[in-house]
């Protein structure tokens, strides 16, 4: 498998029972975190989001492709005012539903220059892959998605590199230190 | 800036009207008249303006749920797409250093 | 004789409406007009007009919508038409009373007075971005225009009141601008 680089490219429901979002709880780290980004959308309410993308908007229009099979989309990101205020026991607590026989973790990453941790899992369902999930962690930061149903990782990941930032500018800074 | 935008923000804090203030709604929703159809149609406009009004109304609340909508959608594709983009560089460049 | 449908039933309590809304109404009304008694009556007609409109109400949050953008369409509405008219001194508007202040009293006084001045525009930006904080996107929606023209007129508006701001506090403290 490969994720942009690593060719997962599309990924099919096989028509087995619809996949379920990752039961997380963030009430300890939400009243811990001075800022917190929530967002939820799932089933109808996201397929009528998605009347609301613009095709002619080209940003909007590769959402709208992306998002299009989507059954629910999933995004909590917590802001601290320092570093420490969450522990490796917490991060454990998110990875744990993620340690299921149908979970996959197929990218972990770390950055030794900012302490970003990133890893990536996707869900089995059938033949194909039912759901994505990603836990990044900075010192300040913690940020956990989870989107179920079939979704190409490829024009998600170029999504952000796209939205107001050109591609690749990150690693040519990396590459010039 | 944040200190301004703090001044800001506790110059324009909510205030409350007078402590009658509800009361006084509650009075003058009271008291407003009923109004009697002087002709036969009238019930009938009433019914289908009151139809249209619903229907605008609706209809603009609906596209304001739909927009709020939408930039949830994006927030949450920027943000996913973003902890996706560095991962995959860091793995292309962990394969760039290895292929060297 | 046919019989009437009974009229459809609005699963809002009214009463609670008003008391859970009526601060906020009040207060972008009170904000935009800077005269007590304009903007409780204002606030009074906003209440009755959603009176009549209960039944097109779909949530909490449409309410709270349909609120915001009736009440600053309206305070504009007679913001405009008072630039018409001579209008009570600022000096002496009566302050009513907030809910909690944790800023300085006599900048906040100096910053109410200044957001009353600003164009009307961009006086309403102002007071629902930091009265009610909402992004650009929401007021862009509830006020009708452009997030474009929003993002920009909060930037010029900021930067206005911050420059008289800084004018108002120099003189306060004896300093002219210049020495500052």
């Amino acid at each position: 498998m490969r994720l942009a680089g690593l060719p997962i490219a599309m990924l099919l429901l096989a028509g087995a029972a619809p996949a379920q979002q990752v039961k997380w709880n963030f009430d300890k780290l939400a009243a811990r975190a001075s800022d917190t980004v929530d967002v939820s959308l799932s089933g109808s309410l996201l397929q009528f989001a998605t009347k609301f993308l613009s095709d002619d908007d080209k940003d909007e229009a590769k959402v709208k492709k992306l998002v299009g099979s989507l059954k629910g989309i999933y995004v909590r990101s917590f802001e601290f005012k320092k570093p420490g205020e969450y522990s490796a026991a917490d991060v454990d607590s998110f990875r744990a539903p993620l340690h299921s026989p149908d979970w996959q973790r197929v990218v972990g990453t770390h950055s030794t220059e900012n302490g970003e941790t990133v890893e990536v899992y996707i869900k089995s369902e059938g033949k194909g892959i039912g759901g994505l999930a990603i836990i990044a962690s900075e010192p300040k930061e913690l940020t956990l998605v989870n989107i179920v149903g079939s979704i190409d990782l490829d024009s998600l990941s170029e999504l952000g590199g796209h939205f107001g930032i050109p591609e690749g500018l990150e690693v040519e800074k990396e590459k010039k230190k | 800036m944040e200190s301004f935008e703090e001044e800001l923000r506790s110059a324009l804090r909510r205030c409350e009207p007078s402590p009658d203030f509800a009361e006084r709604v509650l009075a003058r929703v009271s008291a407003a008249p009923v109004r009697r159809a002087q002709h036969p149609w009238v019930p009938w406009l009433a019914a289908i303006a009151a139809a249209l009004l619903l229907t605008v109304g609706s209809l603009e609340y609906r596209h304001y749920r739909g927009e709020r909508a939408k930039d949830q959608v994006l927030l949450a594709m920027r943000i996913a797409g973003s902890k996706l983009n560095k991962a995959q560089k860091k793995v292309q460049m962990v394969a760039h250093r290895s292929n060297s | 004789m046919p019989r009437r449908a009974p009229a459809a039933a609005s699963v809002f309590d009214f009463a609670s409406l008003v008391r859970q809304h009526q601060a906020m109404v009040f207060s972008i009304a009170w904000h935009l007009l800077r005269d007590r008694a304009v903007a409780e009556e204002l606030a009074q007609d906003v209440f009755l007009s959603l009176h009549q409109h209960l039944a097109q109400m779909e949530s909490p949050e449409h309410v709270l919508f349909w609120l915001r953008r009736v009440t600053s369409n309206r305070a504009l509405d007679e913001a405009r038409r008072r630039q018409r008219r001579p209008m009570v001194s600022l000096e002496n508007a009566p302050e009513p009373v907030a809910a909690t202040s944790t800023g300085d009293p006599l900048l906040g006084t100096a910053l109410k007075k200044l957001v009353a001045a600003l164009p009307e525009k961009a006086r309403a930006i102002v007071v629902l971005r930091y009265q009610e904080d909402l992004d650009p996107a929401e007021i862009a929606r509830v006020l009708g225009i452009p997030v474009g023209t929003v993002k920009s007129q909060l930037q010029r508006a900021l930067a206005l009141l911050r420059e008289k701001l800084s004018r108002v506090v120099g003189q306060a403290s004896g300093l002219s601008p210049r020495e500052e």
